[in-house]
């Protein structure tokens, strides 16, 4: 009887995510870099509408959101529930179809958004039938990543698995509750909400998308590839377990935290914020729990270029859930809030923590994956640099830039009128919207090496293989 | 002490809705904390470290007839 090899898991399309995951890296940062650009020298804008920075930076936030963000949460989730379950994914052609369904809906972004087709929603633009393609898309996710865990052959459920269920569970309730709409064209819905309530509701959306979306399911990713990549179990797994519950509690009461000095009952903003500061526990226990797995054996840091993004990356999960709490409160908030300020603690959550904890996973799977080395480790340790100092460029220039908006716009001269007009500040800011582009392109850059390197690894690694089976059938 | 006074009355479905799953939600992380680092059960829990480390460093095959 003949007998064939096959790969005892579903990893098709775990690589194509991957390999999809790295391509909207390099597309989703180059919006960015435009539109930081566009900001710094308004004449990029090219008076086309579809290139304004209007219609661009929904573009930007869908790309590293949903088409990045996605791809990288698809494809780890996919890879870490096979391996830690010991069992195939319940459907693969159901995995198919998230593949597809997933850029389907990115293909649809990329052909709206330019066009002006918005809900006008941050972060939940996409029009009303995108909306239903990815809810029916992220259910075929979810069900399949509920069943594979459902059939497992370990008795337990390791942890990672726990965050990326709770993130699940979550995006799917805040997608489909904030996505409520009434359509009357096929392109054109009005939201079910109105007023105040609608800003609550859309905050409630917002703040745990990236809680929940950009956090626990990326804190899955950490608490799978640190230890597999640093070879050690994780620090403490106790803490693990404390840090997912007080995590998934906590997120879902701080979107009023985004609506301070507003319509909203002054109660709600406070008990934003003091929950806010509570959740620094949790996120520092998190943070040190990843980053203490490598107690003893700090060395491996000298070598070890993916390992390097994986904790770079803790760094910046602590600093920027310090950084969130410290601005949600009233005090501080009254300066920050409407600011620059609030765009470099974005970005240092979305380039120093979810960018590089994605490319390091990106990274130890595609060697697995394609069973091989990268094809140059120097490039790794490149791309790790120009990541970490574009990031913080990047930052940087968005604190001055914030606190001297700030600054200017509520400082009164002895009349009692405003000392600077609107435009002054804005004329202020020009210096540091040069550097905060300069920071996208250097980031920008070393996405681009990701890219290079991961397709020359490839191409190598299936070169190799046909060799072999050249030789083999010989 | 006013500040603390409620009006038991004016409280809507809604209100106790939420009130009694927020005092649910903290009595959940209360016995969470307590189970969690209970000395008796460090044994059971940390030996789940170990799960990402038994998967083989490869990618495996099988045979399929």
């Amino acid at each position: 009887m003949e007998t064939t090899q096959v790969e005892k898991y579903d990893f098709d399309v775990v690589r194509w995510f991957s390999i999809m995951a790295v391509v909207y890296l390099v597309i989703g940062t180059l919006v960015g870099v435009l539109i930081a650009s566009q900001l710094a020298w308004p004449w990029l804008n090219f008076d086309i509408a579809e290139l304004t920075f209007g219609r661009l930076r929904p573009l930007h936030t869908n790309a590293v959101i949903f088409a990045f963000g996605g791809s990288v949460l698809m494809a780890t989730a996919y890879y870490t529930v096979q391996r830690t379950c010991g069992v195939r994914l319940w459907s693969n052609k159901m995995a198919w179809f998230t593949f597809w369904g997933w850029n389907l809906v990115i293909l649809g972004a990329v052909i709206t958004l330019p066009l002006g087709i918005t809900q006008s929603k941050e972060y939940a633009e996409l029009a009303w039938p995108i909306d239903i393609l990815i809810a029916v898309v992220w259910l075929a996710y979810s069900l399949n990543f509920f069943m594979t865990v459902a059939k497992r052959k370990t008795s337990h459920i390791y942890v990672s698995n726990w965050f990326f269920m709770a993130m699940m569970v979550m995006i799917t309730y805040l997608h489909v509750v904030n996505s409520l709409a009434i359509p009357v064209t096929l392109w054109h819905s009005f939201s079910v909400f109105s007023g105040v309530q609608d800003a609550m509701i859309q905050w409630w959306y917002g703040h745990n998308a990236v809680g929940f979306y950009l956090t626990a399911g990326f804190l899955g990713i950490m608490y799978y590839f640190v230890p597999k990549q640093a070879n050690r179990p994780v620090f403490s797994y106790r803490l693990s377990v404390i840090h997912f519950w007080s995590l998934t509690f906590g997120y879902v009461w701080l979107g009023a935290h985004h609506l301070q000095y507003t319509a909203l009952p002054d109660w709600t903003g406070s008990i934003g914020a003091a929950v806010s500061l509570a959740m620094i526990i949790p996120s520092w226990g998190g943070a040190l729990n990843g980053m203490l797995t490598l107690s003893g054996a700090w060395d491996k840091l000298r070598d070890d270029y993916v390992l390097r993004f994986l904790i770079m990356s803790l760094a910046f999960y602590a600093m920027s859930t310090f950084e969130g709490p410290v601005m949600s409160v009233k005090t501080v908030n009254a300066l920050s809030h409407y600011t620059d300020w609030t765009v470099g603690h974005v970005h240092a959550g979305a380039l120093g923590w979810v960018a590089m904890v994605a490319s390091g996973a990106l990274y130890h799977m595609i060697m697995k994956l394609w069973n091989t080395e990268m094809y140059s480790a120097k490039l790794v340790n490149l791309h790790f640099w120009l990541a970490t100092i574009g990031t913080v460029v990047y930052i940087t220039a968005m604190w001055v830039s914030g606190i001297m908006q700030g600054l200017m716009w509520r400082d009164y001269d002895e009349f009692g009128t405003l000392t600077y007009t609107f435009v002054e500040s804005v004329a202020a800011m020009h210096p540091f919207y040069v550097m905060r582009a300069i920071g996208g392109m250097i980031f920008w850059a070393g996405g681009a090496i990701m890219l290079y390197n991961v397709v020359m690894t490839v191409r190598q690694a299936n070169a190799r293989r046909a060799v072999n089976a050249a030789t083999a059938n010989a | 002490m006013d500040y603390f006074k409620t009006d038991w009355a004016a409280m809507t479905l809604n209100d106790w809705i939420g009130m009694v799953l927020t005092v649910g939600v903290f009595i959940l992380m209360v016995w969470a904390y307590v189970h969690v680092f209970h000395p008796k059960n460090k044994d059971k829990l940390e030996s789940q470290r170990y799960l990402p480390d038994d998967d083989d460093d490869t990618i495996e095959t099988e045979n399929r007839k």
